[in-house]
């Protein structure tokens, strides 16, 4: 037999990570005008500080983690621990550095701003 | 044998990856109508969690974006009624891309598995969710019993 383990032995650890939570993506509306992109995502029980909103290269990825704390024996579950993820591709006329987001009441309200550039723009006529 | 258990974990854990990243890619899958768009739990209103700490018991209701003056809460011994609307939050002047929220009304009636003081409920309402806190009436309560 030979004396080699090495051939035998066997990777123990998951090579992907397992999120112990269900991902679910949020319900969200989207509206737009002239100046801005507007989105609103329903997170309900999501604090502020685990909010993350990024983009990167047009991506947009907004995620929420939802930790609730609960008292006593469960006589019914109907919602638990989630994290909340979705993901936009947004032009790239949007002016990343003026985007905002503002969470009340469980929804979080997002404006994205169109760069200058994209905005329409009313051209005057001149009298000749 | 059992040394072999980590196999078996293992294989859950890719089941569970493979279910978020397929709940990922329908992420309507299950949900029950699209325009308009209405509660998961088949249209009798928001997602609730009840759990009983012997002398209380807690209900939590999903209700985003509604504030108190939308909810409206009802006690009558040991039932219990919730109603409330979410107003649509529709912003003036903006074209619309996409509305998966929506306006909605709702009442969902519960019979709680004991009877509540009804004078000591206390409601309170943060990040859209509604917690109340219930606490048993007297006699509904657990009592140590003392053996002699």
């Amino acid at each position: 037999m030979s004396e080699r383990s090495d051939l035998m032995k066997r990777q123990e650890t998951m090579p992907d990570a397992t999120s112990e939570i269900p991902a679910v993506a949020p319900l969200v509306d989207i509206y737009e005008n002239d100046d801005e992109i507007l989105l609103h995502a329903d997170m309900p029980g999501v604090i502020r500080d685990d909010i993350t909103v990024s983009i990167d290269n047009g991506k947009l990825t907004l995620t929420g983690t939802r930790k609730i704390e609960t008292t006593g024996a469960a006589q019914w579950e109907e919602f638990g621990n989630v994290e909340y993820r979705r993901n936009f591709s947004v032009p790239q006329t949007i002016d990343v550095a003026g985007i905002n987001a503002v969470l009340k009441d469980g929804v979080l309200r997002l404006h994205l701003p169109k760069s200058e550039a994209a905005r329409p723009k009313q051209i005057e006529i001149k009298a000749a | 044998m059992w040394t072999r258990w980590s196999d078996v974990d293992r294989m859950f854990n890719a089941m569970d990856l493979l279910q978020n990243r397929m709940n990922r890619m329908f992420p309507d899958y299950g949900r029950i109508g699209r325009f308009p768009v209405t509660w998961d739990v088949a249209q009798s209103g928001p997602k609730t969690n009840l759990s009983d700490a012997g002398d209380h018991l807690e209900l939590k209701v999903e209700v985003p974006g509604m504030v108190k003056e939308d909810l409206n809460i009802r006690l009558q011994g040991n039932y219990l009624e919730i109603s409330g609307s979410r107003k649509s939050d529709t912003p003036e002047g903006y074209t619309v891309h996409r509305v998966e929220r929506g306006m909605t009304t709702f009442t969902r009636s519960f019979t709680l598995p004991a009877d509540v003081d009804s004078e000591k409920v206390e409601a309170t309402l943060s990040n859209g969710l509604l917690t109340l806190v219930l606490p048993k009436s007297e006699t509904a309560k657990p009592k140590q019993i003392a053996i002699n």
